[in-house]
């Protein structure tokens, strides 16, 4: 399953954003099959913080752990809010 | 007032600087009070007579993003023009760390302002952001969690250094060290204030060097400059 976080917005900054967004992806992940990966796009994401990545994707990490992969996350504070949250798979 | 000509000030309001109100059957530019009082101050001076003073002065809706989703929208608005000066990758940087200072103040004084809800949020032509809030400051909210820290200067290296949050639920608390990373290893300087403690970070102070200032601030100040 791909998650296109672009979908929530494309400035993603606040807690109660990140959390709502968490919330109302949940129907959708009763979909996930046992073995399936989860995949997280964060193409077309023009700014993320760490407030609103930790509302939704620390739970998610929780979660799934290594069945979470991160990609097209090169936008500069995708990537430096997912180090802080120690998400990158060379963190991992 | 202003100590420039006329020729000037129709300058000014064709490019934008300081923009005219046109009467229609004149054509007579008039300027509002607030936007003489905004260029001769600047929005450093409004925002620190407006967070500083014990009394709440009326602050200029302009300045005032009294909930999150007005700031969300002038901060979504702001990314779009930094993106077009400076690129992408600075502007979502920039963007990301005004979000979490703006949305700090917002998180830690939920149901708690002691007077003036909101923050002040803008921009000056010297390319700096200007926030401000009239909260409960960084050591009130932090010491419910950490009832080791016992001055703003404690409170303000624990805020940037350390993992910890106000609310104790959330066992979080990473918005203002990823503001010190992203300052400290980009072009961006931040001078950040709560109570009597002030520190400033860029590259080339990457320490927590807390300066105590003779005039306190309840909540927090903070420019950023790039």
């Amino acid at each position: 399953m791909i998650i296109l976080i672009h979908k929530f917005g494309t400035t993603l900054i606040s807690r109660p954003a990140g959390k709502e967004a968490y919330l109302a992806f949940q129907s959708s992940l009763s979909n996930l099959q046992d073995d399936e990966t989860l995949i997280v796009d964060f193409d077309g994401v023009i700014t993320l913080s760490p407030s609103w990545a930790d509302e939704f994707l620390t739970p998610l990490f929780e979660q799934y752990h290594d069945r979470l992969k991160m990609i097209n996350y090169s936008n500069a504070s995708v990537t430096e809010t997912l180090r802080m949250l120690h998400l990158l798979s060379e963190q991992l | 007032m202003l100590g420039v000509s006329i020729d000037t000030l129709r300058r000014w309001d064709r490019g934008g600087k300081l923009r005219a109100i046109r009467n229609g059957k004149t054509g007579h530019r008039y300027f509002a009070d607030s936007d003489v009082q905004l260029y001769l101050k600047g929005p450093m001076i409004i925002a620190r007579q407006w967070a500083f003073d014990d009394e709440v002065r009326s602050l200029d809706p302009r300045f005032h993003c009294r909930t999150r989703d007005i700031f969300q929208a002038r901060l979504e608005t702001l990314q779009n023009k930094l993106a077009d000066s400076l690129g992408i990758e600075l502007a979502s940087l920039i963007t990301a760390i005004t979000g979490e200072i703006g949305n700090n103040s917002f998180d830690h004084n939920l149901g708690n302002w002691p007077d003036e809800l909101g923050i002040f949020f803008s921009n000056t032509q010297n390319n700096e952001i200007v926030l401000a809030d009239r909260g409960r400051g960084i050591l009130l909210t932090l010491s419910r969690v950490d009832t080791s820290l016992k001055n703003h200067s404690d409170a303000l290296i624990a805020a940037f250094s350390r993992q910890i949050s106000g609310r104790p639920s959330e066992g979080r608390g990473n918005g203002l060290k990823f503001v010190r990373r992203v300052v400290t290893t980009r072009p961006i300087n931040l001078v950040f204030q709560t109570g009597d403690a002030v520190v400033e970070l860029n590259q080339h102070k990457t320490d927590i060097d807390v300066k105590i200032v003779s005039e306190s601030i309840r909540g927090c100040y903070a420019v950023i400059s790039y």
